[in-house]
């Protein structure tokens, strides 16, 4: 019996030993609780719909565990994407029913073994089948309009133009493929033409018009320099100019306006010194 | 075994190991080919079918009509979920699933080495491995009743608490259900008859007839392991089932998961150690109570076998486990980084630690046995080096990669620790777990040749090549180490196969010199069993007690990756339990089930006592 | 009673291990730790013991060895990582002297004779005395209030994401190189002009020397990352660097959580250029080439 007491004792000993070591001796992570099941997209304008799939991407996608050129590239790192989706379409190791790139990305994401980058196919399938899970199934679990939200992000972040159909509110059957966007208008060729052509002087003090609801802007040259202005118009409510409530001025000129016409209007602002 | 250990019987350790390693191939091998004997079967079948169709398509669309819809697996709400009163469906079928499982493991585990110890009574003709072979299955009578009983709990457990649940595994692995509980009836039978027809099937022609049934017993018991875990794979990695869960019909494909085989391997290896370890443990309690000489020679005996069988389960096993590593990773990347890096990483740091206590109470309990062989005194003096060697070797494997550090010590560290940190890394815990592994061999190699004496001519150099071998082995292995810091991450995943590679040559190559080496060696005089101090019987028990505990740590974590999912992806979970807990939390209801487990345990070897005495009239 | 040499250098070692935890600049009450505890046990056991003492004093000397080489590893091992080092360091020297029957006896001999022998009354109401006033000691230092802060378990290197977007425009981190060291002939010039960037701006919390011994040095946790050696600046490409001095503390990312890095996001107030002259700079001064793979 003493012997049984003494072994008794000793294991319960030990056990205590590793508990306490699982609850003392390392910290405890606590990790996230499940995700939240349903969750529908409200109507939203274009920016903040990217933002949301910048955020999904980096997030609940987990597309950034792999998609990461610093954790060794486990996955194609995505660069371009507005100009490579639509390359893809041409390259004979093509085996999907895209389209259009925004029909390509959307395919990539369904179905991932459509095209693999050379390099990034699962071990021993030369290249044929795409380790990637299906991004709307389960494992990841996005729903159409996220998926539309994570193309709009690929598309704009390197400088495309997103062209996925906003979210409705409703998030109901799958988005069709997205009707095709209005052809974009022909860009403007001098800064005073682009000044018409963004109805800047509905609102502000500047050049030939004498809008009244915005700052004036006839001498602003002199105030600011260019990486300002060119914020102002980007992002306007980063800096709200003393006495001018924050929220009027359209916030997607970023989306609208070519670089060269942004460019063009920064230096003529630039140059407005009085 | 001491004695079977010695020159005149190397032949039959060569037929011994060789039975072993048959039987350590046999699962996975058998698993493939009838995993993929039904794609020759489908496949000729729809070959058939197009055939059939060719010639009379109207008849074969109608026959797809009346084919079995499956249905898709259910979205659950909240109020899915029975609610029984001041119980935890969590936590309760956490417990009984996990006891269930420390049986079964233990009954499997116990057959296999006592078909393999019978084997080698009857080619030795030595009747003290029949004894011992008859005792340890005793052992597990009992514990194959408890076995049934807790999976039989499990089992209206879940229906209780997971009826939905149940019901689509259901829709899914009926057919396997079924025959799971079939192939049960059968072990039992097998089992019985084995164990009762033990003294009755003792001799001559009888005894191969008793030992067809120990592999027949052998036999459905695996079986009904790589069914059992077919479902458990399946809720990990599902397949055979499509996005939405409908089934496709053929329950082959639902079976060969992604990491079923991996899982096959690794749960074998990782039974016979558990089993071994816990014979060992019931070993050294007898030995500890002893009363007489001849009963303490015997469970000394006892114990050094139970104990041999765990050690050799033990090394292979974080090879298999890397495999399943592998196969999670290759399955799904998301979860291999959920296992290793994410919330789970520091789960590993626990496990570290138990392999550590593993490693140090096996590697003690045979330099503990040095002292009862004569003639040890000459390779006692290496047990320091030896010692240091393995205390490194853990102390490497033991760093984590992130260091928890105060402010204070965060000030004048800083930022990044420039030698605790590569060695958070995996290469260097790679080469720190092979070094360990071979250290250990050395230890066995250093006991077994305590009692003996070479007198082959060419021992000297034989010595020489083995030293040669064993630190060229060495030195790859942490060049290889060291090389894999320099290379970028997808080939330094890779770098840890030939780290292996070189271990087990190291292994195979130092075990052929020594057999011939010592083919015709003096011995020193015979191993006097029962000389063994009582704390080497307590490295027994921590042995037992650590397996037992980190089982059902590592088996949380296996299935804790699948996160929020009843069958990943698939099913989800929608119970108020199905958060992620701590590693603390983890830790209390893996303890519980092990104390639970422990007075079962009690209960059952106090059983085979209880039996075993007479009333006085 | 007889003191051996074996002893002498075992209470040494003792000493010797003491100073140095002392020395880490702690409070008094941190050096209350079970292992200093047994250690001091151990001593008050065996060295009255003299001969028969002599196992007891070897494995206190060899485990007090290994305990003050790792004290001396430097940049200095983390506390919470010593004590499971320190555990199996005792545990397998233990383990190695109680392999043996005759190592077991005596080390077992001596406590047997402390506590219930006649000779060692003296030692044994020492013993009895120090073993509870330390406990106390370890006990006080457990719930003593203090204003150390909880350690963390942050990041600090943590994966930088694919792209980062800084003077309004996007870069791709895995591509993005200095545009400046194409220039090669105007090499020398980019170096001085970072210097210039350097010294108004990084050099307060950096250092003059680079060393991250800065004017803020004191005031600032984390620590200012130092650029001098082989383990900071060297071990990461230029565009990770260009990362960090872009977008500053508040730009890290989760697993930097909490984020309490006092650095700047420099975007606002440098430009794209001059960021990259300051990177050339302090790669230039460190003698460090930006890593490549």
């Amino acid at each position: 019996m003493q012997t049984f007491l003494k072994i008794s004792i000793f294991a319960v000993i030990a056990l205590l030993g590793y508990t306490l070591f699982a609850n003392v001796g390392i910290p405890q992570v606590r990790p996230a609780p499940p995700p939240a099941e349903e969750e529908t997209i409200g109507a939203m304008s274009m920016d903040q719909y990217i933002v949301l799939g910048k955020k999904i991407f980096e997030g609940k996608g987990t597309c950034t565990l792999c998609h990461n050129p610093v954790l060794g590239g486990r996955a194609p790192n995505l660069v371009n994407m507005h100009n490579t989706s639509e390359e893809r379409l041409k390259d004979p190791r093509y085996k999907g029913k895209a389209k259009t790139g925004e029909e390509y990305l959307r395919e990539s994401m369904m179905n991932p073994s459509a095209y693999v980058v050379a390099g990034f196919g699962k071990a021993w399938t030369n290249d044929t089948e795409s380790p990637m899970p299906q991004i709307s199934g389960p494992a990841v679990g996005l729903k159409p309009a996220e998926i539309n939200a994570v193309i709009a992000h690929l598309q704009t972040k390197d400088g495309g133009k997103a062209t996925v159909p906003l979210p409705t509110g409703a998030d109901a059957a799958p988005a069709p493929a997205a009707a095709e966007a209005a052809a974009p208008p022909a860009p403007a060729k001098t800064a005073e033409e682009a000044l018409g052509k963004y109805a800047c002087g509905a609102c502000h003090k500047i050049g030939a018009f004498a809008g009244a609801v915005g700052p004036d802007l006839t001498k602003i040259g002199a105030k600011r320099d260019e990486s300002y202005l060119r914020r102002a118009i980007l992002d306007p409510n980063a800096d709200i100019a003393q006495g001018f409530p924050a929220g009027v001025m359209p916030q997607d000129f970023g989306n609208k306006m070519t670089a060269k016409e942004l460019e063009m209007l920064v230096k003529f602002l630039k140059a407005q010194k009085g | 075994m001491g004695s079977f250990l010695k020159r005149r019987f190397i032949k039959r350790q060569a037929v011994v190991t060789a039975f072993i390693f048959t039987l350590l191939l046999f699962v996975p091998i058998l698993s493939h080919l009838i995993a993929s004997a039904p794609d020759t079967i489908n496949a000729s079948a729809a070959f058939a079918a197009e055939k059939k169709e060719a010639v009379e398509s109207p008849a074969a669309k109608k026959e797809e009509k009346s084919k079995v819809e499956y249905p898709p697996a259910p979205k659950l709400k909240e109020k899915d979920y029975p609610r029984i009163k001041s119980m935890n469906s969590r936590i309760s079928v956490w417990i009984l699933a996990q006891i269930h499982l420390f049986f079964a493991a233990f009954v499997l585990a116990v057959p296999i080495f006592v078909l393999v110890i019978e084997g080698v009574g009857k080619a030795t003709g030595d009747e003290r491995y029949d004894h011992m072979a008859h005792e340890f299955i005793k052992v597990s009578m009992t514990a194959f009743s408890l076995t049934a009983t807790s999976g039989g709990i499990l089992v209206f457990m879940l229906i209780a608490f997971y009826p939905d649940f149940m019901k689509y595994l259901a829709s899914v692995f009926g057919s396997v259900m079924i025959i799971y509980a079939m192939l049960f009836l059968a072990e039992s039978i097998f089992l019985y008859i084995y164990y009762y027809g033990w003294d009755n099937m003792r001799y001559g022609f009888r005894k191969w007839v008793h030992l067809t049934l120990g592999l027949m017993l052998n036999v459905s018991g695996m079986t009904i392991m790589v069914l059992g875990n077919s479902l458990a794979t399946f809720m990990m990695a599902p397949s055979g089932v499509d996005a939405s869960g409908v089934f496709t019909g053929h329950v082959w494909e639902a079976i060969r998961g992604p990491l079923w085989n991996a899982l096959n391997l690794h749960r074998f290896i990782a039974n016979i150690a558990y089993g071994g370890s816990v014979v060992g443990a019931y070993a050294a309690y007898k030995f500890l109570s002893a009363k007489s000489k001849e009963e303490r020679a015997h469970y000394d005996w006892m114990g050094y076998t139970a104990n041999i069988i765990a050690i050799s389960a033990l090394l292979p096993l974080p090879f298999a486990g890397y495999w399943l590593t592998a196969e999670i990773y290759a399955y799904s990347q998301t979860m291999g980084i959920t296992l290793m890096g994410g919330a789970f990483a520091w789960l590993f740091i626990t496990q570290a630690v138990l392999i550590g206590a593993l490693f140090l109470s096996a590697n003690y309990y045979l330099w503990c046995g040095m002292e009862r062989i004569k003639g040890s005194e000459r390779y006692t003096k290496y047990v320091k080096y030896i010692a240091a060697v393995i205390v490194i070797c853990f102390l490497v494997w033991f760093t984590p990669h992130s260091l928890i550090k105060t402010p204070i010590e965060e000030k004048a560290i800083g930022t990044h620790h420039s030698l605790l940190g590569p060695l958070g890394l995996m290469p260097a815990k790679n080469s720190a777990v092979n070094i360990m592994i071979l250290f250990t061999f050395l230890s066995f190699t250093l006991y077994k040749r305590s009692s003996k004496i070479t007198t082959a001519a060419w021992a000297k150099s034989g010595v020489a090549a083995e030293i040669a071998i064993f630190a060229v082995g060495i030195v790859n292995i942490i060049a290889l180490g060291i090389y894999s810091y320099m290379v970028t991450s997808n080939i330094k995943v890779g770098m840890s196969v030939p780290q292996v590679f070189t271990t087990l040559s190291i292994i195979i190559a130092i075990s052929i010199i020594e057999s011939r080496m010592f083919k015709n060696a003096k011995s020193t005089g015979d191993i006097e069993w029962g000389k063994m101090p009582a704390r080497s019987q307590y490295a027994l028990l921590l042995l037992a007690v650590s397996f037992t505990w980190l089982m059902g740590l590592m088996g949380y974590v296996r299935s804790a990756i699948r996160q929020h999912w009843h069958v990943n992806s698939i099913m989800r979970d929608s119970s108020p339990d199905a958060f992620t807990p701590t590693i603390g939390y983890a830790a209390n209801v893996v303890s519980i089930s092990t104390i639970l487990f422990m007075l079962l345990v009690i209960f059952v070897f106090w059983l085979a006592q209880f039996a075993a005495k007479k009333q006085e009239a | 009673m007889k003191i051996t040499s074996l002893s002498l250098g075992a209470l040494g070692a003792l000493v010797v291990y003491i100073a140095l935890r002392l020395s880490k600049g702690f409070a008094l009450a941190s050096i209350a730790d079970v292992y200093i505890l047994f250690m001091i046990a151990a001593l008050l056991i065996y060295i009255p013991a003299g001969d028969k003492g002599k196992k007891g004093s070897l494995l206190v000397l060899g485990t007090l060895i290994f305990f003050i080489l790792l004290e001396l590893v430097r940049p200095l091992i983390p506390r919470s990582l010593l004590n499971v080092y320190n555990f199996f360091i005792l545990v397998t020297v233990l383990l190695y002297f109680t392999s043996k029957d005759e190592g077991a006896r005596d080390l077992m001999a001596p406590i047997k004779a402390t506590l219930v022998g006649s000779e060692n009354r003296t030692f044994r109401t020492a013993l009895f005395a120090v073993v509870p006033l330390f406990a106390a000691l370890i006990t006080f230092n457990i719930v003593r209030p203090s204003y150390e802060a909880p350690g963390d378990t942050r990041s600090i290197h943590p994966a930088p994401p694919s792209s980062v977007n800084v003077f309004n425009k996007s870069y791709n981190l895995l591509t993005l190189k200095n545009p400046l060291r194409d220039d090669a002939a105007n090499y020398a010039k980019y170096v001085k002009e970072g210097g210039e960037v350097y010294f108004k701006n990084c050099f307060y919390c950096h250092g003059d020397k680079l060393d991250g011994k800065g004017h803020y040095y004191h005031g600032v946790n984390p620590k200012p990352l130092p650029f001098m050696g082989t383990d900071t600046i060297a071990q990461l490409s230029e565009s990770f660097v260009f990362w960090r001095v872009a977008t500053g503390g508040p730009g890290l990312p989760k697993e930097g959580a909490p984020w309490l890095s006092a650095m700047p996001i420099w975007e606002h107030f440098l430009t794209e250029e001059e960021v990259w002259k300051v990177s050339m700079f302090i790669y230039d001064y460190s003698g460090n080439k930006p890593r490549t793979f």
